[in-house]
């Protein structure tokens, strides 16, 4: 009974962070999402030297692991900013993520068929407007599955900002486990909760994809 | 500039042991990954129902949940169970089960686009299907996965840096020692990130010679 | 080759920011936009340049004082099944807040990434059962010290070392947790001395996990604070071999930004009134603390 007991409280202290977790997870793909569309247009549209930023960026992040990356931001960051570890790490880990995401967006434009681009020039719209009206909006929807599978990834990478403080799933874990020493319970729960927020987040962006997804 | 040398050449000798660390526990665990990943991989594709939804059971446990709290579970919580592994060893199972769930996937991948019709043939021509597979699926599908399976090397490789959790001393776990020695935590982890820029360099491009040598003129992927 | 031409060159614009713009802390680090709250440059020790002068006008304007700590080492630090701060070192700082006139707000954080906040100006102080060591003293400054230090060599329960003087340890397992003087001592008289391989040292996040370890039987010796380890002792059938002051480099103190001088004899006078008047005691007390 005391094991039941000790799992109740346990699973209590370690759901406080689910918020935070959560919190991490939706920033962290927000910032992805901007440096990702960004870079990708640059790299699809932009001149040479933009093309090559680009591509250095996403080369250069996707070649280190997420966690150097939290650990190099968070100090750069904090060189001219004084951020909470919450908003410092989800930077740090949004644009990691940024470096994945600027491929799947840049795979998504170029599967556009070019003819589009022909076409829309030739009515006479900009690049500009061609981009926003007519590429934008199909490109986003093709790079759903791929995206998808990215906002996944940033769900269990979210847990790496423990490293910098941020009382999420695994910290709290830790300072449950370091006090009931039942390391087992602590790190069982932890496991069980990201399980449910991953098979939660799959189902929700399976639907996504059959609702908006588009076969090309 | 200087006092930058400086510390580069002090951390510089820490840090080659912990890639040699880094490298041990990388290749280690991909051999697991490969040994766990393979039956894995065959059994969810042609395994009978019940052992289907039981792999299918650890793929989802294994790509569901975070590396990270896999290794806390595994070396600070079987404990309690009474089942303690040392350091390397933890390491080494966790992330070979890890990769192995992942592998497993990509297998079941290309196990399923070379074509039913492959297997049917098979059969029609007097083979079992353990024959089939072995002789006809299996080759094409290991060639097939030979892209996702580089992808995965290369992913190993940036998933041993969270190691250091469980007290090894790889290239990460140095790396934190050196930070707090030398009061210096900017330079040590973008040093160590070039570490880690050189190691991915060379092993994607190793990847790349093998993937030129083993490839079949006229058999792509049509996921590539 | 394309791909190889475009990571060489990445490669050197790493390499190029790398030297431009980190720099590597020196023993007076400059204030990066000071305050402007303060104005006086009081003068202070030898090598540090008070550039944080207004550092102490700066907290009592913020009314509030943000404070570091590795919520990891109870008796000193931990949390409680509220998620409040507890402990003595907790207890402390917020009887110095008092005194102050400020609110204290309390941040968990690794060990060894409380010094490098401090020098960022992430936190205003750090309270973590901290030595003033020589190397911490040239990244940041330190008050008087609060309490002395005792480390404590720490054995499984059914362990049969024998620990009589610290070079004992030579040659076993041993572990201490990442940044603290104790990891620095096994590097420094083990280590160095090719005492003990450097395979057979092991550094952990926190000291609880260390402890872990020891009962697991994956290292033979732990070495750490000595009140927390009874603590620790207690909970998880750990035994302790030897508490020896030999291993220890000084007092505990709180560690704020490097040059605040203000802060400082402020925090000291503080300090001494606490002891003087018996609050520590009493603190130590409530706490289970000898």
């Amino acid at each position: 009974m005391e094991f039941i007991q000790d799992l109740i409280t346990t699973l209590n202290f370690i759901l406080q962070g689910l918020w935070v977790t959560i919190g991490v997870t939706i920033v962290a793909l927000t910032v992805g999402l901007l440096f990702g569309v960004v870079t990708a247009m640059l790299r699809v549209y932009g001149n040479a030297f933009f093309k090559r930023l680009a591509a250095v960026y996403s080369v250069i992040v996707r070649a280190v692991p997420v966690i150097v990356i939290i650990f190099i931001l968070y100090f750069v960051i904090a060189r001219f900013v004084n951020l909470s570890p919450f908003w410092a790490g989800s930077l740090a880990l949004g644009f990691a993520s940024g470096a994945y995401q600027t491929e799947i967006f840049r795979g998504a434009f170029q599967s556009v068929p070019p003819g589009q681009m022909v076409a829309a020039r030739a009515i006479g719209m900009s690049r500009l407007q061609a981009i926003q009206s007519i590429i934008f909006p199909q490109a986003v929807r093709l790079a759903l599955p791929g995206w998808g599978n990215e906002a996944t990834l940033v769900l269990k990478d979210s847990t790496l900002v423990f490293v910098v403080g941020v009382p999420e799933i695994l910290r709290r874990a830790q300072q449950v486990s370091a006090r009931t020493l039942e390391p087992f319970v602590a790190y069982a729960a932890a496991l069980l909760l990201y399980l449910a927020l991953t098979l939660l987040t799959t189902q929700i962006l399976q639907w996504l994809e059959r609702r908006y997804r588009l076969q090309m | 500039m200087q006092q930058f040398l400086e510390l580069l050449g002090n951390a510089f000798p820490y840090l080659v042991a912990g890639t040699l660390e880094t490298l041990r526990i990388a290749t280690g665990a991909l051999l697991l990954g490969i040994a766990i990943g393979l039956p894995t991989g065959v059994g969810r594709v042609y395994g009978p129902p019940w052992l289907q939804r039981v792999l299918g059971a650890y793929v989802t446990l294994f790509q569901g949940t975070p590396l990270l709290i896999q290794l806390f579970f595994v070396y600070y919580g079987l404990p309690s169970l009474g089942i303690t592994f040392p350091q390397f060893i933890a390491a080494l199972l966790t992330l070979g089960l890890n990769s192995g769930a992942y592998q497993a996937e990509y297998l079941r991948g290309a196990l399923q686009s070379v074509g039913v019709g492959q297997m049917t043939a098979a059969r029609a021509i007097g083979m079992s299907e353990t024959q089939a597979i072995r002789s006809i699926i299996l080759p094409q599908a290991l060639r097939l996965v030979l892209p996702a399976w580089s992808n995965e090397v290369i992913a190993m490789l940036k998933n041993t840096a969270v190691v250091f959790v469980i007290a090894i001393p790889d290239l990460m776990g140095q790396a934190k020692i050196l930070a707090s020695k030398y009061f210096a935590p900017l330079p040590i982890y973008m040093i160590v990130a070039v570490f880690y820029i050189v190691l991915v360099g060379i092993t994607y491009l190793l990847l790349r010679q093998v993937e030129r040598r083993t490839q079949i003129p006229g058999l792509t992927n049509e996921a590539e | 080759m394309k791909k190889l031409g475009l990571l060489f060159s990445a490669l050197m614009i790493v390499l190029l920011t790398l030297s431009a713009c980190t720099a590597v802390p020196q023993t007076a680090a400059p204030a990066a936009g000071g305050e402007s709250a303060g104005g006086q440059t009081t003068g202070s020790e030898a090598a540090a340049p008070a550039a944080e002068g207004g550092k102490l006008a700066a907290i009592k304007a913020a009314g509030k004082i943000v404070v570091g700590t590795s919520a990891d080492y109870a008796p000193y630090e931990s949390i409680d099944e509220n998620g409040n701060f507890v402990g003595f070192d907790m207890d402390l700082i917020r009887a110095v807040g008092e005194k102050l006139g400020v609110e204290v707000e309390i941040v968990d954080m690794p060990f060894d990434s409380l010094i490098a906040a401090v020098q960022q100006g992430k936190i205003d102080a750090v309270i973590a059962a901290m030595q003033a060591t020589a190397e911490r003293d040239q990244q940041v400054d330190f008050t008087i010290p609060y309490r002395m230090t005792k480390d404590a060599f720490v054995a499984a329960g059914n362990s049969s070392l024998v620990i009589e003087k610290p070079e004992d340890a030579a040659g076993k397992r041993i572990g201490a947790q990442t940044g603290t003087v104790q990891e620095g001592w096994i590097q420094k008289n083990l280590v160095e001395t090719g005492l003990t391989p450097a395979d057979q040292v092991f550094s952990y996040e926190r000291a609880d996990q260390a402890a872990l370890d020891v009962a697991s039987g994956r290292i033979d010796l732990l070495l750490m604070d000595a009140e927390p380890s009874i603590a620790l002792a207690d909970e998880t059938g750990l035994k302790i071999l030897l508490i020896t002051e030999l291993t220890a480099e000084g007092g505990k103190s709180i560690a704020i930004p490097d040059g605040a001088a203000d802060l400082k004899a402020e925090l000291d006078r503080i300090i001494q009134e606490l002891i003087d008047d018996g609050t520590v005691l009493k603190i130590q007390e409530a706490n289970g603390l000898p």
